[in-house]
């Protein structure tokens, strides 16, 4: 990078882009903290999302970052870098707002050159930028239009363009997709994800959109209440989430207290249930309703209940599922998805005896 | 359009048509008026314009105005752009709450919907007061000037802070994002996004003064006679005259002209960023 007169100092070498926050706290007014001694690590060049329910305190860490907040307690380190006392305009991090924040006095160009123009690159060189990054998000054919002639699509892409052209070391996206209709969405979705592949700079996501949350990143950290609920790489937060919020906001889920029988079995509201995992701390079974099997005639396995359907929802590539268990009226129907491939033997009616079985494996203790 | 029952759009028709017509038909009339024959000057013609243009105390008054217009405005858009700057920054849905953001704007707002007699009367009788103990702004054009930025200000606050309302509130933080201090932020982002508003604010804040009568009566003094003060006092001595009429006519031409360019300058304020270099 070439021709910065003004703004942040690259960093260089393998911290450019990573993030560190230690016990960062902020509160609003005297009220219960929007962000609660958060300690997380970022690595450079990862996508990780920040997923939480509105008012969860994703966004207030993300205006935190980008240097609009100030911590009330805690540090944060850009590369390796302690931003107490560097203002916005200071960090190597670009945002994308989720009204994109566009400037309406200027055109797409003008627009994704301001930051340029701000550190005082030359217009030549700030020209090359802009024309390249234009191609790349495939700009080009509005580049004049002005803000408000734009469809939200293309807002999107002028805003991602306009973090993207100064190089930065992090770009922060506040649901940046959340405007648009679900093909765009899909769309956009990997055109994002190829994009920070290719440029490798680190992107924090932010959205209350498990789906994207699972179909972007690299990790996620699940936030909610001011804190972060469990951090890891997606498969694992989906398959072996920590407690009851983070398996109830990713996904379908069944969860039923235990009691501990000791060794390789815990008592349910449905029955003993026989598991691999080991009991610690934890007060709940749960296991994902893509994870049950559905069987016409009793199979000589562990954890297979008798019930019948009650509910059968078809939903195009699976059909959902309730199985009102026969030994265990009390409990609430267990939940079932069953996906309609070629492979799939049958469907279920409503009505329909079944014989459902929950594999010891799939069978997660999880935090209450 | 189509979709209004027949009966209701005419109804609708015969209720706006006299309307429109009690609105106009008086300024056609000063306007065709003007032009009206007199003693001297049989059949229509231009002879009241001319007795205009050679009459030093019309002349007098028309240069009183606009000095007072063009100052007055200067100051009162000044004013009102940082009142519509800190009603935006505090307004309640910002959590201004009640004593940093609903009073102030009720405050501000309050000329804009107080009788101008009141208005007037008051001033006055404070000028006065201050006049009678320090002996500073005896009435005239100061005075004049002093109480139009008053009805001004809160005009142009009103223009300004619409502007700023209407704007993306993540604007000013973009700008930040995008390696701008404040000074920069200012200079690029703020001053040419709120530059339609300025514009159309001091147009407005011209017109006010220009029009204004009665708070301009209360505080003139014997050598600041206003246009709007001289008209009065003519009808009052002798009545309407062809040159009342052209006077007026002037008055309504620079007023619609004022009003065209505000409506030229606030319609470009979407379409800026096209004309403007990168």
């Amino acid at each position: 990078m070439t021709g910065i007169a003004q703004g942040p100092q690259p960093q260089a070498g393998p911290n450019r882009g990573s993030i560190s926050l230690q016990g960062v706290t902020r509160i609003f007014a005297g009220t219960i903290p929007a962000v609660d001694g958060i300690d997380l690590e970022i690595k450079a060049g990862e996508f990780f999302t920040l997923l939480g329910p509105s008012g969860c305190g994703k966004t207030t860490l993300l205006r935190m970052i980008a240097g609009f907040e100030v911590p009330d307690a805690g540090r944060i380190l850009i590369s390796g870098r302690e931003m107490q006392d560097v203002p916005a305009h200071k960090r190597a991090v670009n945002t994308v707002f989720q009204s994109y924040a566009l400037f309406p006095h200027l055109n797409v160009q003008q627009n994704i050159g301001f930051g340029l123009r701000m550190q005082g690159v030359k217009a030549p060189e700030r020209k090359t930028r802009v024309d390249a990054i234009m191609e790349l998000l495939q700009i080009g054919p509005f580049a004049t239009r002005n803000a408000a002639q734009l469809s939200g699509g293309q807002r999107q892409r002028v805003a991602l363009a306009r973090a993207l052209v100064n190089e930065p070391e992090v770009v922060l996206l506040d649901e940046p997709l959340s405007a648009l209709d679900a093909k765009l969405r899909n769309e956009l979705q990997i055109e994002l994800l190829r994009m920070q592949k290719r440029l490798g700079m680190t992107f924090i996501f932010v959205t209350h959109d498990q789906h994207e949350a699972l179909v972007m990143s690299d990790r996620i950290g699940v936030m909610s209440k001011g804190r972060v609920q469990q951090v890891g790489p997606v498969l694992d937060v989906y398959e072996k989430p920590r407690n009851v919020f983070v398996a109830e906001f990713l996904g379908l889920s069944n969860i039923w207290p235990i009691n501990p029988g000791g060794g390789a079995q815990v008592d349910t509201p449905i029955g003993p249930l026989q598991i691999t995992a080991s009991v610690g701390a934890e007060r709940m079974a749960m296991i994902r309703p893509e994870k049950i099997w559905m069987w016409p005639t009793r199979p000589e396995r562990p954890n297979v209940f008798a019930g019948q359907v009650s509910e059968a929802i078809y939903m195009g590539a699976s059909t959902q599922y309730r199985v009102a268990l026969t030994d265990a009226p009390a409990a609430p129907p267990i939940l079932v998805l069953d996906t309609n491939n070629v492979a799939a033997e049958r469907s279920w009616q409503a009505g329909e005896m079944v014989f459902v079985e929950l594999k010891p494996d799939n069978v997660m203790m999880i935090e209450g | 359009m189509s979709n209004i029952p027949r009966g209701v759009r005419n109804g609708l028709l015969g209720v706006s048509l006299p309307v429109y017509l009690l609105l106009y038909a008086p300024l056609a009339i000063i306007a065709v008026f003007s032009f009206a024959p007199s003693l001297h000057h049989p059949g229509l013609n231009v002879a009241a314009y001319g007795l205009l243009a050679n009459d030093p105390q019309v002349l007098a008054a028309i240069r009183r105005s606009l000095v007072l217009a063009l100052c007055s405005a200067a100051l009162g858009t000044m004013l009102g752009t940082l009142m519509g700057f800190g009603l935006s920054r505090f307004r309640p849905a910002k959590g201004g709450g009640f004593w940093v953001g609903t009073l102030p704007s009720l405050i501000i707002y309050l000329p804009i919907i107080m009788p101008s007699l009141v208005f007037g009367i008051s001033e006055m009788i404070f000028f006065n007061y201050v006049h009678q103990y320090t002996g500073l702004l005896s009435a005239g054009l100061l005075t004049m000037g002093i109480a139009h930025v008053t009805f001004q200000a809160p005009y142009v606050a009103l223009v300004v802070y619409a502007r700023l309302a209407g704007l993306d509130a993540n604007l000013f933080e973009a700008s930040h994002d995008l390696y701008a201090n404040g000074l920069k932020s200012f200079l690029y982002l703020t001053i040419p996004v709120v530059r339609p508003a300025l514009i159309g604010g001091f147009l407005l804040a011209i017109t006010l003064s220009i029009d204004d009568f009665t708070i301009s009566f209360f505080t003139a003094g014997p050598g600041s006679v206003t246009l709007p003060i001289y008209i009065y006092g003519e009808i009052a001595r002798k009545g309407s005259s062809p040159e009342i009429n052209a006077i007026g006519t002037l008055m309504i031409a620079t007023v619609i002209g004022v009003a065209l360019l505000y409506y030229v300058v606030t319609r470009q304020q979407g379409r800026i960023g096209q004309t403007s270099a990168a």
